[in-house]
Formats: structure tokens, C-alpha cells, sequence
């Protein structure tokens, strides 16, 4: 898509969002509503000068939203993955789990490196936070044993 | 002296010195890995200090501040790859320098070069920050709101490429800033019934999905598999004698003024001040064309340059609460952790505070030249041996525990993933962040602000304009706001009548 398209869906969304906070707020009573509705509107105006700037002068050049789709799709899969999985695994797990997936994921072929890797960067994770700070982290299923 | 010797006592205090040059080692660490950069440094640094003594924190952001910009130019002279945005400028000599066989030369004047521009914009900010902020002492809360309008619009209009986005994202900063009750009435807004929202939007949970995660995008995108070869990572040994170093003088003077001079413009960054001093040099230089093949005052006046202006940029951000760029946003955010509200009354409230990190500011700037000797640097070197793929897993799980001991809470995971996938689609869409950041972070002063004002005049808003103070900063900020218009209107004029 070029820059001019992107824009003027950026500029109607923000315009969408600031009307519907502009909405929202008018639940708020006095002054509490006020100042939200103020900005919602403001957002909805400067969004649709944005839509209205790119339909008349937006630049007709291509601007891709990601240099590498595949590459992209799957570190994010693999992280909202991994978010999903600290509360089921514990913190820890998911965590090595992660480091170890991950790297191969991307086309990393050396195991025994991605395994040291691995290892020690949790180490040093479970030395700083368990060891030195005594933070809580999630345990998962692990908090059963 | 009763407070210069508080200030000595704390900052020359056990922890605070192994912050400090913890932080500094890890700051050069960071620089020297690119893809890495001081603003996610500190963002997942953040989370970590909300247990830590303010001046504890606030002495490892100074470290990691003042030692990233360091480290970053290790990669610009031995790979011509910046480690930071601001040692592009790093790279046009420095790495000419490393064909030639002088990259432990080259990596030497960097480390001088940066604690000299370090050390000067500390200087700055030590005797220009009270003096600003005890100006603005008598300040109400009219003027408090003209500042933080004065903030978000400057940041906004000079950020990035079109003024019209910037302002935007100023504007989506402050509303995101109302999600939450309400401090003055009590009055839930945006919670939509979820009780984790009634405090807000956690300021670091979004710093750190808004800077961590679109670097870790972008280093899976580039998916590195080798790093560097240990055969490119072999430097010399390099002396510099006192006939180099008098002849860098006159360029270390001339680039610390200019860092610092954009250091404290709000919305000029690093980069710039290293642009600005290597093109000051060159055209002072008689030798003009020996620039980009090798010049070491090239490599001395961007390194010079672009740590001139760190300490400076915290001169607005401590003295008014409007951060010159992202990492005083985030001095800010490390300000706030500590129940501590940035601007002119922090100086008088907590002076040993401020005086402190001012002095952390100075100590990190001088400590580059120990932690950044040929010695370390050639240890530093070696990180680029790591190949980039596997830093991503790293920094996701830092992200994670970072978050996540904030407050304990799994739905902050997802809160700080959505603001980093957003993120990395509105910088795609050349849409700045560092306005939603300094909107977030001003948004509620500016509220409580105007409202006060508002019930102090009994609801005559024209109270906020007729203060002589407020109205100025009013006109300037209605000044930048009209400026881009005005000039694009002008260009267009000049346009039509070009032939």
C-alpha cells in the first residue's frame, strides 16, 4: 500500500477513536467529562486533517509495513505464545522455552550454542530476580508440586 | 554546605557507586550491541527500580545513559554499523579509521570525545538548571498548564517528519493519560468495568512495549545467525599524545556548546547534535575533503557532540517537567516510580535529590573513560560476536519480568505486547512516539492544572491567558503550533512563483 492509503486509513481511524472517546465522555459528569471530550474531539479533528492532507497530497509511494512478513508473523506468534504460556508453565519455563524456540524459529541451526545460550541467560535471569531482588514470578502448574 | 555534603554523602555512597558503574558497564554493552539502545535499556531498566532508593535509580540511568552513547560508537568505527542512532555520524570517519588499521586510535578519541561532551553538558546542567528552575518558582497553575502545553507541542511539531501526526499522537498521549479515576473527582473514566484500569495505564508498561519491542521486531526481521568474527574484533594499541589531544581542543569546545545548545531544545535528539558539531568541525577544518576518509576530529566532534547533549537535555526535564527527548521522558517516568512530580518545585522540595543525579550525571560522564578503555572496550567488542537472533528470546523475557513485577499482574504482559505491536506500526507509519510518551506523562499534571486554575478564577477561563507569564508561553506555544502551517504555506508560495 502506498504512503498516501496508509495515512488516510491512520488518519480515519484516529478520527473513529477520538469520536468515540469524545462519546464516551460525555457519561462523565462535569469537569471529568469536560476535559476528555475535549481531547477526543481534538484527536477526531487532527485525524481527519490527516485523512483529508493525504487525499489531496499524500505521497503515491510504496511504504511496506514490514521488510520481512515471515520473520515478523512468527516472533510474534511465538511471543504472544510465550505470554500465554507463563501463567500455565511458570515464568521460568515458558522463559527457557522461549530462548530455545525462538532462535530456531528464526533459522538458527546451532543447538548446542542455543542451548547454552539458553542456559545461562536464565541463570543469570533466575540469579537477579529470585536470588538478588526475591521477586515473585509466576509458577504455574509448578506451584502444585 | 550542609546540602553539598548530603549530596556527597549519598552520591559517593556504596550503592549508589556500583550503580553507577554497573550501569555504565552495562550502558556500553548495550551501545556496543546495535539493535540495542539506551531508551529500551532504560525502559526495562525501569521496573527494576521501583524497590531501589531514588538516587540508587536514578545513578544506573545516568550510567546507562552516559555509557550507551560511549558504546554505541565501538560498532560505528569497527563495523560501520551505529550502535545508537547517534553515532550515524560516528561511522563517516571512525570506520575509514578502522580500514586504515587505527581502530584502537579511532575507539580511543571516542572515549575521550564522549567523556569530554559528557562532562561539559553536566557542568550545564548544574549551574543552568537551578537558575532555571528557581525562575519559574512562582509559577501557578496557569503557567504549569502553559508548560505542558508548551511540552507536548514542542515535542510534537519537531519530532518526526509532519508536524500534523506529531500533534496527534501529543493528543493521544494525554487521552490515554485520563484512562483511570480521576483525581479530583473520583469519577472513573475509560475502566469500562475492569477494576486493573482504575489506576491507570502503568507509565513503564508502556514505555517498555512502546521501546523494547519494536527493536526486538526489527533484530528478528534482520535475524542475524553469525555476529561478528573474532578475527574482525582484533584491535592494536594506540596512545594519544598531547600534540592530538591539543589539536581536538578546539573541536571539543566548539561540539560541546552545540550538544548542549540541542540538548536542551525539547525534540532535538543525540543525532543531531552530532550531525550539527561533525558539520561545524568540517567547516572549520582546513582540510574539508579529509573528512569521511579518516578525519580523527570527525570522530572526536560526533562522539563529542552527542554526549554533550545528555545531561543538557535534562535541563528542561527537571527544571519544567518538558523532557528535551526520550530519555529525559524517561528520568521523568523514573521521577514519578519515586512519587517525586518533575518541575521547578522538585528543585526546592528535594534539592539533594536533584543535585545528586546532577552529579551522577557528571561522575557517569567521567567514568567513561574507565570503563570505556582500550582494556574494556576490546571486552565490549566481543558482545558483537553474539549473533543477533538470539538476543530476541533475551529481551522478550526481560520485558516479561520486568512487567510482570511491577504490580504482579499477568494482563500487564498483554497491556505492554499490545503497546509494542502499536508501536511498531505507527513508527512504520512515521508516526512518533515520544509525544503518546510525554503526553502520558504531562497529561494529568496539565488536567489537574487547568482545573485548578479554572476553580481559583471561579470558571473564568480567560484567567489562563491574562497572567503576563502564561499568556507568553500561550502566544509561544500557539507559535509552534502555527509554525509548520505557516511554513509549508510559504514553500508552496515560493513553489508556484518558481518558474
Amino acid at each position: 500500500m502506498t504512503a498516501r492509503g496508509q495515512d488516510m486509513i491512520l488518519g480515519l481511524l484516529f478520527a473513529g477513536l477520538g469520536l468515540a472517546a469524545a462519546w464516551q465522555a460525555t457519561g462523565y459528569r462535569g469537569a471529568s467529562g469536560t476535559y476528555p471530550q475535549v481531547l477526543g474531539l481534538s484527536l477526531a479533528g487532527l485525524g481527519l486533517l490527516l485523512a483529508l492532507k493525504s487525499l489531496w497530497r499524500g505521497a503515491r509511494v510504496p511504504r511496506p509495513l514490514v521488510d520481512h512478513p515471515g520473520r515478523v508473523a512468527v516472533t510474534v506468534a511465538i511471543g504472544a505464545g510465550y505470554l500465554a504460556l507463563v501463567p500455565v508453565l511458570g515464568f521460568y519455563a515458558a522463559s527457557a522455552l522461549v530462548a530455545v524456540v525462538l532462535p530456531v524459529a528464526l533459522g538458527f541451526r546451532r543447538p548446542l550454542y542455543t542451548l547454552l545460550a539458553a542456559a545461562g541467560f536464565m541463570a543469570v535471569v533466575w540469579l537477579v530476580f529470585t536470588g538478588l531482588l526475591a521477586k515473585p514470578l509466576p509458577t504455574g502448574f509448578w506451584s502444585g508440586w | 554546605m550542609d546540602l553539598l555534603t548530603q549530596i556527597a554523602g549519598s552520591v559517593f555512597s556504596l550503592g549508589s557507586v556500583a550503580a553507577m558503574l554497573g550501569a555504565s558497564l552495562l550502558g556500553v554493552l548495550i551501545g556496543a550491541l546495535p539493535g540495542l539502545n539506551p531508551v529500551m535499556a532504560i525502559a526495562l531498566l525501569l521496573p527494576l527500580t521501583y524497590s531501589m532508593e531514588p538516587l540508587i535509580a536514578l545513578g544506573m540511568v545516568a550510567g546507562i545513559y552516559n555509557g550507551s552513547m560511549y558504546g554505541g560508537a565501538i560498532p560505528a568505527i569497527l563495523m560501520r554499523i551505529p550502535g545508537t542512532p547517534a553515532a550515524i555520524a560516528t561511522t563517516f570517519d571512525g570506520f575509514p579509521m578502522t580500514q586504515r588499521g587505527e581502530a584502537a586510535r579511532a575507539l580511543k578519541i571516542a572515549c575521550w570525545s564522549s567523556a569530554i561532551g559528557g562532562t561539559a553538558s553536566a557542568l550545564a546542567l548544574m549551574t543552568m538548571g537551578p537558575l532555571l528552575a528557581r525562575a519559574t518558582l512562582h509559577f501557578g497553575p496557569a503557567e504549569y498548564f502553559w508548560i505542558a502545553m508548551f511540552g507536548m507541542a514542542s515535542i510534537g511539531v519537531l519530532v518526526g517528519d509532519d508536524a500534523l501526526k506529531g500533534l496527534m499522537a501529543a493528543v493521544l498521549g494525554l487521552l490515554l493519560g485520563t484512562v483511570g479515576l480521576d483525581n479530583l473527582s473520583g469519577i472513573p473514566r475509560y475502566t469500562f468495568g475492569e477494576p486493573w484500569l482504575l489506576g491507570g495505564l502503568d507509565l513503564v508498561v508502556i514505555l517498555v512495549g512502546l521501546y523494547a519491542l519494536p527493536p526486538v521486531i526489527a533484530l528478528a526481521e534482520q535475524a542475524d545467525l553469525k555476529g561478528l568474527s573474532a578475527a574482525a574484533l582484533k584491535l592494536g594499541r594506540a596512545r594519544l599524545g598531547w600534540a592530538e589531544i591539543r589539536g581536538l581542543i578546539p573541536t571539543w569546545l566548539r561540539s560541546s556548546f552545540i550538544g548542549i545548545g540541542v540538548g536542551i531544545l525539547p525534540g532535538a535528539g543525540g543525532n543531531i547534535a552530532a550531525f550539527l558539531s561533525y558539520s561545524a568541525a568540517k567547516s572549520a577544518s582546513p582540510d574539508p575533503d579529509s573528512f569521511g576518509k579518516g578525519n580523527p576530529q570527525g570522530v572526536a566532534a560526533a562522539e563529542c557532540g552527542n554526549n554533550a547533549d545528555n545531561a543538557a537535555s535534562m535541563i528542561p526535564a527537571l527544571a519544567l517537567g518538558i523532557p528535551g527527548n526520550v530519555v529525559a521522558a524517561l528520568v521523568l517516568g523514573a521521577l514519578l516510580i519515586h512519587g517525586l512530580q518533575p518541575g521547578p518545585q522538585l528543585f526546592h522540595q528535594n534539592p539533594a535529590l536533584v543535585g545528586g543525579f546532577m552529579a551522577q550525571m557528571l561522575i557517569t560522564s567521567l567514568l567513561i573513560l574507565l570503563v570505556g578503555g582500550a582494556a574494556a572496550t576490546r571486552v565490549f567488542a566481543q558482545v558483537q560476536r553474539l549473533p543477533g537472533v538470539l538476543m530476541v528470546p533475551m529481551i522478550l523475557v526481560l520485558m516479561a519480568v520486568g512487567v510482570y513485577v511491577i504490580n504482579g499482574r499477568v494482563v500487564d504482559l498483554w497491556v505492554m505486547f499490545a503497546a509494542g505491536l502499536a508501536g511498531y506500526v505507527l513508527e512504520k507509519l512515521a508516526f512518533p512516539l515520544a509525544p503518546v510518551v510525554l503526553g502520558l506523562i504531562l497529561g494529568p499534571m496539565a488536567e489537574q492544572s487547568v482545573r485548578r486554575a479554572l476553580l481559583i478564577s471561579r470558571g473564568d477561563a480567560t484567567e489562563l491567558l491574562t497572567r503576563p507569564i502564561s499568556a507568553v508561553i500561550a502566544v509561544a506555544t500557539l507559535a509552534l503550533i502555527l509554525w509548520p502551517i505557516l511554513r509549508a504555506w510559504q514553500r508552496r508560495r515560493h513553489g508556484a512563483k518558481a518558474p
